[in-house]
């Protein structure tokens, strides 16, 4: 019996994680959905919005649950300019040459921060860290349960804003075919930079969510790459949807494999899932349809 | 017996037929050419022919064989050449490396594969072309170049899709010419997909219709092209009143 | 090959075999042995990444088979060095083979993903078997070479180069290297003349890791020691890689080129790059996407082509 509820309390902390790696994967998928690019920066970008929410925190005192959309607004302007100042650049390149500039851009970010920032691991210590709900024989942290309402939160409003809105509407339109949607109107650098942007700032504010859960360095960002790509690939290759749908599976599966074969095969299992897909279903499981 | 056979083979995409249960042969000594409104299906006929794309039902047979699950490659191998209608240039090598690229096809040394390149370009007219690079090269050479890199793989039966789309009038029967002479170079039949109607009135042996994926008539041009099936096809119903 | 070409590279030759009589330090002549490794290993990568146009960034996985299986072929079950170094070599070769049959069935960047994922499964199997592979803390390598070490280590650098050179001037005029191009070019024509793509992938994929696997043989041996985060780093594989684009992909000579100008500015300016390799690394890259693509050898052939017609 107790067996049973170690599993049911594994699942739910995976939910609670995968809610994170949720608004990570969305931005991915978002980014690869309308641009085709592969965004090897991902997870820097992320930990760049880690180092932000830290900073709003040691230096004015901004609680990370309120600081993140400092982050989620610096992440969203330098994303702007970067595909203006770089990305756009190289648009009708080749893929090869895309990967390199997101890479590029990652090696800058990560050795950027540590040599500002140094090596060092922080970690930072906010009341609710300690606070734990109980639901029988379930403990649920409260720092968790906050950046999953509002990863949910996020998750929906990027989900509606996709689906219903003109600019998203833009948006599935580059996705679907980026020859014919200039002809439909659609200012296509505008659209991809604010798509760019968008993406990062969800990212972003996925980095600023995690900080008082987890350990801060320069590297922690790589993990994430790997996990973004995982969801986008399991999820479909630009399904807005799909990806948040992975993203979930991820922290369930993560959460289970570390149960019961410890810690250090979690990242395995991620690796695992992702060969496992690209070799059977490179569509993805949750779906073909685009963003 | 045909060189090719196309049996009953149909292909759909999602809810789109693009062939719908077509048959017809290509015998040797034959210039067929497939022909059509646009969308009629023509391009993704070459593809399953070519392998490119697999059917959903029907077989293809080449000099007997049964190439319907065939990779484009061994169809290649097997002597089935093609052009692509949205040329593919191999845009940074040279033209005569882009011709080469066939002639390895049946020999290993590059020397000997430049020799045969060159004839290939000789007979194409395309010798002022050979040491550039293919990018940026206008679309008529471009053209040529698919065909050249084609023959250079000696095919004994050649595929052009759309080779005089987009050309001037007179480019196009100049390649028109040269077409006929194909049987030259080993080329035992031709199968074409054109909508240039002169350059087909005037090559093709046999012509064959297919509108929507289907096909509504088949024989030597001049009759097929008088057939009102035909007209309505390409014109729309009131012209078949008009008799062209 | 031109005669003035074949005289050229004997000159090259003779300058690399005498070139240990002037350079006596043991420090000296290990810096060397880095410029030439990378120099071979950004011609092994150059065949898939530059010829073929399959970017590759987990090539740290086949120097890392390399450097693990010298030490484990020999530590774990006795083998001899020399035939340790070969079965390393066969093992890169099986696991490319693996790699290609999954990696390539994928295009443009899931290609490159794959690679990735690949090199990063093998680095934590290597860190959470620490009963075969020595886990986290590493495992010792066997000495290739006894007696003048630094000096040996250099010629075996500038023989795996000249093997690397040897095989990639080949390709570059062979049947075998036109497909590999016309793959990079476009993998549809390619197959439309009878490219057997899957095939010539894979082929080029195996040499590529037999001769990558060589030099982490090489380094682990010369290093005595190895550990995962060191030669199944994915900074390994990105070096490698850049290397080879800086210097010009799909060239002959450009991953020497490249090999030369970044190991010796790493070493030069070695505190500065010690302390932010990867930011030069970054910007490098960067400075390659936006301005330079063809690398250096690819730009001044460029320039000489269009020189030479008015």
């Amino acid at each position: 019996m107790d067996k049973l509820w170690s599993g049911v309390q594994a699942v739910l902390n995976g939910l609670l994680t995968g809610s994170l790696y949720a608004v990570i994967g969305m931005g991915m998928a978002l980014i690869f959905g309308v641009m085709r690019i592969v965004n090897f920066a991902h997870g820097a970008f992320m930990m760049l919005g880690m180092y932000v929410t830290y900073v709003l925190y040691e230096r004015a005192h901004i609680n990370p649950y309120f600081g993140f959309v400092g982050a989620a607004l610096l992440l969203g302007a330098l994303g702007y300019l970067i595909y203006h100042g770089l990305l756009r650049r190289i648009a009708e390149r080749s893929d090869f040459m895309q990967i390199l500039m997101t890479l590029g851009i990652a090696l800058i970010l990560s050795d950027g921060i540590l040599l500002t920032f140094g090596a060092d691991y922080h970690q930072i210590n906010i009341p609710l860290l300690d606070k734990n709900v109980h639901l029988g024989r379930i403990t649920l942290n409260a720092p968790w349960l906050v950046s999953f309402a509002i990863a949910a939160v996020l998750a929906i409003g990027m989900f509606l804003f996709v689906m219903r809105s003109s600019l998203g509407r833009a948006l599935r339109a580059i996705a679907q075919n980026r020859y014919a949607a200039p002809l439909m109107g659609i200012d296509v650098h505008r659209v991809q930079a604010l798509s760019f942007a968008m993406g990062l700032a969800a990212v972003g504010i996925a980095g600023g969510l995690l900080l008082p859960v987890f350990y801060l360095y320069p590297g922690v960002g790589d993990q994430f790459t790997l996990k973004a790509f995982v969801m986008v690939v399991l999820g479909g290759m630009g399904s807005i949807g799909g990806a948040a749908a992975a993203g979930l599976t991820l922290g369930v599966v993560e959460s289970l494999t570390s149960l019961y074969w410890g810690n250090e095969w979690a990242i395995a299992v991620d690796f695992a899932i992702f060969l496992l897909v690209l070799s059977l279903r490179p569509a993805g499981l949750f779906g073909s349809q685009r963003v | 017996m045909a060189l090719l056979e196309i049996d009953r083979v149909s292909k759909h995409f999602g809810g789109v037929r693009a062939v719908h249960d077509v048959s017809f042969a290509v015998h040797e000594k034959e210039m067929v050419f497939i022909v059509g409104p646009n969308g009629a299906g023509k391009t993704t006929l070459f593809n399953l022919i070519t392998g490119f794309v697999r059917a959903d039902e029907g077989a293809i047979r080449y000099a007997g064989r049964d190439i319907t699950r065939l990779t484009p490659d061994r169809a290649a191998r097997l002597g089935i050449g093609r052009t692509f209608q949205i040329v593919k240039p191999l845009r940074n090598l040279t033209v005569e490396e882009n011709v080469m690229l066939g002639a390895f096809q049946h020999t290993g040394r590059a020397d000997e594969a430049r020799r045969r390149a060159r004839e290939v370009i000789a007979f194409l007219k395309m010798e002022r072309w050979g040491p550039l690079p293919a990018l940026g090269l206008p679309l008529a050479t471009l053209k040529r170049l698919e065909i050249a890199r084609a023959l250079a793989t000696r095919p004994k039966l050649m595929l052009l899709d759309e080779v005089v789309a987009g050309l001037p009038t007179g480019e196009a029967m100049a390649l028109a010419e040269l077409l006929a002479r194909l049987p030259e170079w080993g080329v035992a039949a031709v199968g074409g997909v054109e909508h240039v109607m002169q350059v087909v009135m005037r090559v093709a042996h046999r012509v064959v219709v297919l509108d929507h994926g289907v096909l509504i008539a088949e024989g030597p041009p001049d009759e097929v092209v008088h057939k009102p099936e035909v007209i309505e096809a390409y014109l729309g119903a009131k012209y078949k009143e008009r008799g062209l | 090959m031109t005669r003035r070409q074949l005289l050229l590279a004997l000159a090259a030759c003779a300058a690399c075999a005498l070139l240990p009589l002037v350079v006596q330090k043991d420090y000296q002549l290990n810096v060397l042995f880095r410029i030439f490794l990378f120099a071979a290993l950004g011609l092994a990568w150059n065949l898939v990444g530059g010829f073929t146009g399959q970017l590759s960034l987990g090539h740290a996985a086949f120097f890392g088979i390399g450097a693990y299986g010298l030490a484990l072929f020999h530590g774990k079950l006795g083998v001899p060095v020399w035939p340790a170094l070969a079965l390393a070599v066969a093992a890169a070769v099986v696991a490319s083979v693996l790699i290609g049959g999954v990696a390539f069935r994928l295009r443009g960047p899931y290609f490159a993903l794959a690679t990735i994922a690949f090199a990063e499964v093998l680095r934590n199997v290597a860190k959470n078997l620490p009963d075969v592979t020595g886990g986290d803390v590493g495992v010792q390598a066997p000495p290739l070479f006894a007696g003048a070490i630094s000096r040996s280590f250099y010629f075996a650098a500038v023989g795996l180069t000249a093997c690397s050179l040897a095989v990639t001037a080949w390709a570059a005029r062979s049947r075998f290297g036109y497909y590999l191009m016309a793959i990079r070019e476009n993998e549809d024509t390619a197959l439309s003349v009878g490219v057997n793509a899957t095939r010539s992938k894979v082929s080029v994929l195996a040499i590529s890791a037999a001769l990558t696997a060589v030099g982490g043989a090489l380094y682990a041996s010369l290093f005595l020691y190895i550990v995962p985060d060191q030669v199944l780093a994915i900074d390994i594989s990105n070096e490698i890689a850049i290397v080879a684009m800086l210097g010009g992909a799909g060239t002959v000579l450009g991953p020497i080129v490249g090999a030369i100008i970044l190991e010796t500015a790493s070493e030069v300016f070695k505190n500065v790059f010690h302390e932010a390799h990867l930011l030069i690394y970054g910007v490098l890259i960067l400075l390659v996407v936006l301005f330079l693509p063809e690398g250096i050898v690819g730009a001044l052939k460029t320039l000489r082509r269009r020189r030479g017609k008015g």
